[in-house]
């Protein structure tokens, strides 16, 4: 393919033939797996299911809010575990004591874990770098200590956690059923689709479509944010803060909306991944939630919206197959203990090895190398 | 005097509680000896941050190996405590200098964030490779030092082992200091930390420094390791609570300064073992030690000892 100009005809019908291409994989895989998917690669079976795909999309948006902070706006924040554990904790005792629904619980999430966000924000107008980065460590592993705390402990049912009362359970009108018959009635494809879905198997499609739908608004609220003045005044602090504040950018007040809103989004993530399981527990939400977030952003690409999603896929899935490889690839060697943390310890360090910049540079460089885009020309 | 009973009763404190002098002294002598362990791993993470600038999050990890290293050579293979803990030292020292050969040294030095994933990656890596190799059942190692306290106030005792504590941190700390005011490789080792640019171009090597400075941190985190276990017992996750308190106390001290990863070692560790008893928050011990830090930061940002960076515009 050839050298395409920026904002062309031909631009344009390519930037839209990719998004279609996106949207359809997207509808159409939650059919494709709706059955779990057990591949075998080199004598490991594997098994993935459409609920490890729903909590990758809770963990993109929960990545999403951290890049605001760590990502755009340079502040090292190790803790965010702490605001998605708040999120999905909120959630799961409105619902679970005042029989809210799901969807209404982000009334009092969204607020409240932007007010959270911006008193946190304050001491990190003082305290920077790694020093905060090691105090937000320490308030991510404090998270499970306060959710046991016995003044609390009734509400938040302590170590054993808290099963959520409402099931969402997927409306009458979604005719995911039918869609499932068109779908497998298709040659070709169709074998891979049942013929129709169980009870359990609509929930889990519908739960999906929602939490792709929820996943959406924030990326799009998100990228609304950090292609607009307040983005740009989050990079100019990131990259040389003196230098925004001689430019005029209030640093005091966009670095505590920076935590603000990536407290918030954080929120959500939370009780995207509450509505997922249907059960907080507190060890889901502490410092080993904390180290993925930030290795995810990382892998994906901190600072970048596409980083967010491969992460989220990234820390969702890496653990999940490497917990499921019981030989060692290709031979009968049998593993036994921990392999599974061990592998993804060395994924995460192959990772940073081979792509530098993340996931979403490669994707970048990648697809400018294969289709070429000429700026535009100034003045045309 | 019944506001304060009032205020003093959300804590749940009792007064005659707070007037007992032997459960204070014995609270401030088992803060010392637990301070005196996490002084130790500070110290180890502030090497690491004075020469390449981040936080070594495998540091743990690797005391940990170090430790499994020194149960080997003295339980299972007869060697006396305090030899087997100096050979683990050494064997955890190679280690450290080859991870930092092939896994630290390839990434420029000047971005952190990288660095900071290889480190995590590692955590997962050692931790997770001791679990396979020693398996997850609890084992004992024994102390350095010998049983009994020599002063006993009541319940209150200055144990042996406190005082071993104390005095092998506070020998570490004078042996660094000697190490790297008096001798060669020491003004090697702070030229690089100063200014990695000019050190590589008045001669100085830079990677076997760096190299160095990852050896002997890893050595006196072994040792921190050989100093916490005999309280606790040896099990994987171990060292993982001893690094969050470390680094609490890292960040207490200042990330850059020896003396501050002892002041805020001992801090956090004191913090940790009053606070706790007085105000009844046992399940709180780790936010109150958060709590602590947080106050110092906000009115020290770089930590009590720390020096503030200064920048060219």
């Amino acid at each position: 393919m050839g050298v395409v100009a920026a904002g062309s005809h031909r631009h344009r019908r390519r930037q839209i033939i990719g998004w279609a291409l996106f949207a359809v994989v997207v509808a159409l895989i939650p059919f494709l797996i709706a059955d779990t998917y057990s591949p075998t690669i080199l004598g490991n079976r594997y098994t993935v299911g459409l609920g490890n795909l729903s909590q990758s999309v809770g963990l993109m948006v929960a990545i999403l809010g951290l890049n605001i902070a760590t990502g755009y706006s340079g502040q090292l924040s190790l803790g965010h575990s702490f605001f998605v554990g708040s999120g999905a904790y909120l959630t799961a005792v409105l619902v679970n004591e005042f029989h809210w629904s799901y969807l209404s619980t982000l009334g009092v999430v969204v607020p409240g874990l932007f007010v959270f966000g911006v008193l946190f924000g304050l001491p990190a107008l003082r305290i920077q770098g790694l020093y905060l980065g090691l105090l937000t460590f320490a308030v991510a592993a404090v998270f499970p200590s306060i959710i046991r705390l016995d003044e609390v402990a009734d509400r938040t049912g302590g170590s054993n956690g808290l099963l959520i009362d409402s099931d969402l359970e997927a409306p009458a009108w979604a005719p995911l059923d039918t869609v499932t018959g068109w779908l497998h009635a298709v040659p070709g494809v169709g074998s891979r689709v049942p013929d129709g879905l169980t009870g359990r198997q609509e929930e889990a499609v519908y739960k999906y479509f929602l939490l792709v739908i929820m996943a959406l608004v924030c990326f799009w609220l998100v990228r609304n944010i950090v292609a607009g003045r307040v983005g740009r005044a989050l990079v100019a602090i990131r990259d040389n803060p003196l230098g925004a504040a001689a430019s005029g950018v209030d640093l005091a007040a966009y670095k505590t909306l920076s935590f603000g809103i990536s407290a918030a989004v954080g929120g959500v993530a939370g009780t995207m991944l509450a509505m997922h399981s249907g059960f907080v527990g507190p060890d889901e939400f502490g410092f080993s939630m904390a180290i993925l977030l930030i290795a995810g952003l990382i892998v994906g690409g901190s600072g970048t919206l596409h980083g967010a999603v491969a992460g989220g896929l990234a820390i969702q899935f890496v653990p999940h197959w490497s917990s499921q490889t019981q030989t060692l690839p290709g031979t009968d060697v049998a593993l036994e203990g921990p392999y599974g943390t061990a592998i993804l310890g060395g994924l995460l360090i192959a990772i940073i090895f081979a792509l530098p910049g993340g996931a979403a540079h490669w994707f970048r460089r990648t697809k400018a190398r294969l289709m070429p885009v000429a700026p535009q020309p100034p003045g045309s | 005097m019944p506001v304060l009973a009032s205020v003093l009763g959300v804590f749940d404190i009792t007064l005659d509680k707070l007037g007992d002098g032997e459960l204070w002294l014995a609270q401030f002598f088992r803060g010392l000896s637990d301070g005196a362990t996490y002084a130790s791993v500070a110290l180890a993470l502030v090497m690491i941050y004075k020469s390449t600038g981040f936080i070594n999050f495998a540091q743990g990890s690797l005391a940990l190996l170090g430790v499994y290293l020194a149960y080997v050579f003295s339980v299972e293979q007869g060697l006396p405590v305090a030899v087997a803990v100096v050979c683990a030292m050494a064997a955890s020292a190679a280690v450290a200098m080859f991870v930092e050969r092939v896994l630290i040294r390839p990434f420029p030095p000047n971005h952190a964030l990288p660095l900071v994933i290889v480190t995590l990656g590692l955590l997962l890596i050692i931790d997770s490779a001791v679990g396979i190799v020693w398996g997850f059942r609890t084992r004992s190692l024994p102390s350095m030092f010998p049983s009994g306290a020599p002063i006993e106030w009541g319940i209150a005792q200055l144990t042996w082992r406190t005082i071993g504590n104390l005095g092998t941190v506070f020998a570490v700390v004078g042996l660094l200091y000697l190490l790297l005011a008096r001798t060669k490789t020491g003004l090697a080792f702070r030229a690089v930390s100063s200014n990695l640019e000019s050190a590589r171009l008045v001669g100085i090597r830079v990677g076997p420094t760096l190299g160095f400075g990852w050896a002997l941190a890893a050595a006196i985190g072994t040792l921190g390791g050989a100093l916490v276990v005999p309280d606790l017992l040896l099990e994987p996750s171990i060292m993982l609570r001893v690094l969050i308190f470390s680094l609490a106390a890292a960040a207490l001290g200042g990330l850059d300064s020896l003396v501050g990863a002892v002041v805020g070692g001992l801090a956090v560790g004191l913090a940790r073992n009053l606070l706790v008893t007085f105000l009844d928050l046992s399940e709180l011990a780790l936010a109150t030690a958060v709590a602590v830090i947080l106050v110092v930061l906000l009115v020290r940002p770089t930590g009590l000892f720390g020096s503030a960076r200064v920048e060219r515009v």
